[in-house]
């Protein structure tokens, strides 16, 4: 018996041991997907592929570098705010937190973020080290409450290939793009007849996200003032209609896809069912990768270019972008610095981020010849100067984005009028912003 | 002498109090807390202040919940009638003990184990154009395809077939349990008298399970007015907002806009509509007993 007893307490005390090294242990919760399954224990950053890959290797490799520091990642569903706002709501939130520029805002004004000047300057990063655009996009009230990851817009991605078939290409190889809205109808028309497939694959089911951040393109590319005082949305002018109406066309004259949703928009351009996807900068590494495989619909036959000016007011994109923010709470100083490690080391690995499509933040990445020389930056590199951000005193920009995407879907779908359907998404947006 | 056991004490009280302490922190207090909620200006993070009734005078003038209740009424008024009907019909066929009907009783009750996420994720698979399995039908027999999930009037629908889909388990179980539960000599007096199949239906099995088929109704009167899993996952309440529930105004509102107390009293206005409408069918079926009584 006595022994039984020795041999329990003898095991117990080894069971606890782990617990006796004083191992920090960071909670960080995060979008971009999971794919334990492929890439669970990979260490070699310069071998994954997609936002997923990249990011769970690069937290992979950041825990191989620093065994005294544990890292839980939770994947959450896109944005995930939900869940934060719920750990938030129960004091319960994590260490470490994905979130866009565009809703940080929201957390930041209701003193929901914490401060990181001293974090990131125990680590000898400075504000000068980002660009211009990502460090204004987390700085609020003359601090900094984000670490910038990246900044990512809408593209065209295009299939090369059936551009070809549809005699849309120039001579050294890059497609024929519309330079404006006659353009892309004509264009748009040449290719569906000589393809028997849709010009545009767009996401326009199940979403509305795609409507809005298009939307906003159209009405910044007419230089519009729609969000001149952030606390009230003014779609009542002849822009906001010109912006939809065109929109409602391209999808009228059946030069879209219809009723794809996010996954089967993906998979749509990938196996070749239409010409150019209107999607984001994340899908670059992905689209990139399978062009270089053989025998699929994009093989040597990808490219991707800025969306292109279709107003002659402005030449400018909508962009949103990426940030690493730390929660309100209780943390020890050996917590916070173990934070502030994760953040060098995401600061260092700027350019393996990169690598998904995202623009970098880190101005010596954007310099590196390394990152010029990958395929297409050269492409897309405009946006750096081109970007703009809805103003970041305008707050709940994901619930207005969900309005009007909304609001302009049933307009394009026939289901309301043009002026019915920006009347509603006016009144709607303006009706939760009196109300915050 | 022992004490007489009728003899009342307050400390037998003391049984009750472990449900009573769960029913009134569970229960009674998020009740009290929802209403007192919805009389506030107030969002998740806090900022309390009491404004009164205004949150459901903007509820009740907002288009857009008016619109979230039609397509909830809508989504009961077909789903119940259909998960009843459909429920009864499963049950009879199946009320047998042959291992066939035991197989096949399994087999409909398992889609009610699987979670919401799996439920979406495979009628997705039938509905999705393109690739969808409805769509290769479409395909094989030449017809032009529906965007089911995209379309006004079929989105709704289309969540109503995942929902019957997955809820049919359960009106099934409860009908069967009814049913075994009606004495055989019954049925034996009825074949005496040479009785139709159809009169041994309505005089004897139905009549028999009437206070199931009440009940069955509740449940799912009750149940599908919180509809929300299915249509946030497969149509996320479009197009249009032609699919968006009730609980899906609320989550909306609460979590993505963060105006709880909006979402609070647009709770308690749901909470009302099923009271009224278990209520009512509560009235409705006692009714007609007095009437036959």
């Amino acid at each position: 018996m006595k022994k039984l007893l020795l041999g329990t307490t003898a095991i117990g005390l080894l069971a606890l041991s782990p617990l006796a090294n004083a191992n920090t242990t960071i909670e960080l919760q995060r979008f971009f997907g999971a794919c334990e399954a492929e890439y669970g224990k990979a260490t070699d950053v310069s071998a994954a592929v997609g936002e997923c890959g990249i990011i769970t290797t690069l937290v992979n490799k950041f825990a191989a570098e620093n065994p005294d520091i544990n890292v839980k990642v939770s994947t959450v569903e896109w944005p995930g705010y939900d869940q934060l706002n719920a750990q938030l709501a129960s004091r319960s939130a994590p260490d470490v937190v994905s979130m866009h520029y565009s809703a940080m805002s929201d957390y930041q004004s209701r003193g929901l973020l914490v401060p990181l000047d001293k974090l990131l300057k125990d680590q000898s990063i400075k504000a000068t080290d980002f660009t211009d655009a990502a460090i204004t996009s987390v700085t609020k009230e003359g601090k900094i409450y984000a670490l910038p990851f990246d900044n990512w817009t809408m593209l065209f991605h295009v299939n090369n290939n059936l551009m070809k078939k549809a005699g849309l290409m120039k001579a050294d190889g890059n497609p024929i793009l519309p330079t404006n809205r006659d353009e892309l109808f004509s264009q748009g028309k040449q290719f569906k007849d000589a393809t028997g497939k849709p010009y545009l694959v767009q996401v326009l089911a199940n979403e509305t996200a795609t409507y809005a951040r298009i939307f906003y393109t159209l009405m910044m590319q007419q230089n519009s003032k729609f969000f001149d005082d952030p606390s009230h949305i003014d779609l009542s002018g002849q822009d906001a209609k010109a912006a939809l109406t065109f929109m409602k066309d391209i999808v009228d004259q059946g030069l879209s896809t219809k009723n794809l949703d996010y996954p089967a928009a993906v998979s749509a351009f990938s196996n070749g069912d239409g010409g150019i996807a209107v999607n984001g900068t994340w899908l670059i590494g992905s689209y990139d990768a399978q062009s270089k495989e053989s025998n699929n619909a994009l093989s040597n036959g990808y490219s991707v270019f800025p969306v292109p000016q279709f107003f002659k007011q402005k030449d400018v994109t909508y962009t949103d972008g990426h940030g690493w923010v730390v929660p309100r709470g209780d943390r020890s100083d050996e917590k916070m610095a173990a934070i502030g490690k994760l953040f060098k080391f995401f600061y260092d690995n700027n350019y393996e981020w990169s690598r998904t499509g995202h623009l970098p933040t880190v101005k010596k990445v954007i310099a590196s010849n390394e990152f010029k020389s990958l395929p297409h930056r050269s492409d897309i590199a405009k946006i750096a100067k081109t970007g703009q951000a809805l103003p970041s005193a305008v707050l709940r920009q994901f619930a207005i984005q969900d309005i009007i995407g909304e609001e302009l879907s049933s307009a394009i779908s026939g289901n309301k009028s043009i002026d019915d359907a920006l009347k509603t998404a006016q009144y709607r947006v303006n009706d939760l912003l009196e109300n915050i | 002498m022992a004490e007489s056991y009728r003899r009342s004490r307050w400390t037998n009280g003391l049984f009750v109090v472990p449900y009573l302490s769960v029913f009134l922190t569970l229960l009674v207090f998020p009740l009290g807390w929802g209403i007192w909620l919805s009389l506030n200006k107030v969002d998740l993070f806090g900022g309390e202040r009491f404004i009164g009734l205004k949150n459901y005078a903007r509820v009740l003038s907002d288009p857009i919940f008016g619109q979230a209740v039609k397509n909830t009424l809508i989504f009961v008024g077909v789903s119940v009638p259909t998960l009843v009907i459909l429920g009864l019909f499963l049950a009879l066929a199946l009320n047998k003990t042959s291992k066939g009907s035991s197989f096949l009783r399994g087999l409909f009750f398992a889609s009610s184990i699987l979670s919401v996420t799996i439920v979406t994720l495979i009628w997705r698979i039938v509905f999705i154009p393109n690739d969808g399995l409805m769509s290769l039908i479409f395909e094989f027999f030449g017809w032009q395809p529906i965007g089911f999930l995209s379309t006004t009037g079929w989105s709704l629908f289309s969540v109503g077939v995942a929902t019957v889909w997955w809820c049919i388990g359960l009106p099934m179980m409860l009908f069967l349990a009814a049913l075994q539960q009606i004495p055989k000599d019954l049925y034996e007096a009825a074949a005496l008298d040479n009785a139709s199949r159809w009169r041994v239906l309505t005089r004897i099995t139905l009549p028999s399970i009437k206070s199931t088929i009440m009940l069955v109704a509740i449940i799912q009167v009750v149940m599908q007015f919180q509809l929300f899993g299915q249509a946030q996952l497969m149509t996320n309440g479009g197009p249009a907002g032609s699919s968006r529930p009730i609980v899906m105004y609320i989550y909306e509102v609460g979590f993505l806009r963060w105006d709880i107390g909006l979402g609070a009293a647009a709770s308690q206005i749901l909470f009302l509509i099923i009271l009224c409408a278990a209520m009512l069918q509560y009235w409705v079926s006692t009714r007609k007993e007095e009437v036959d009584a």
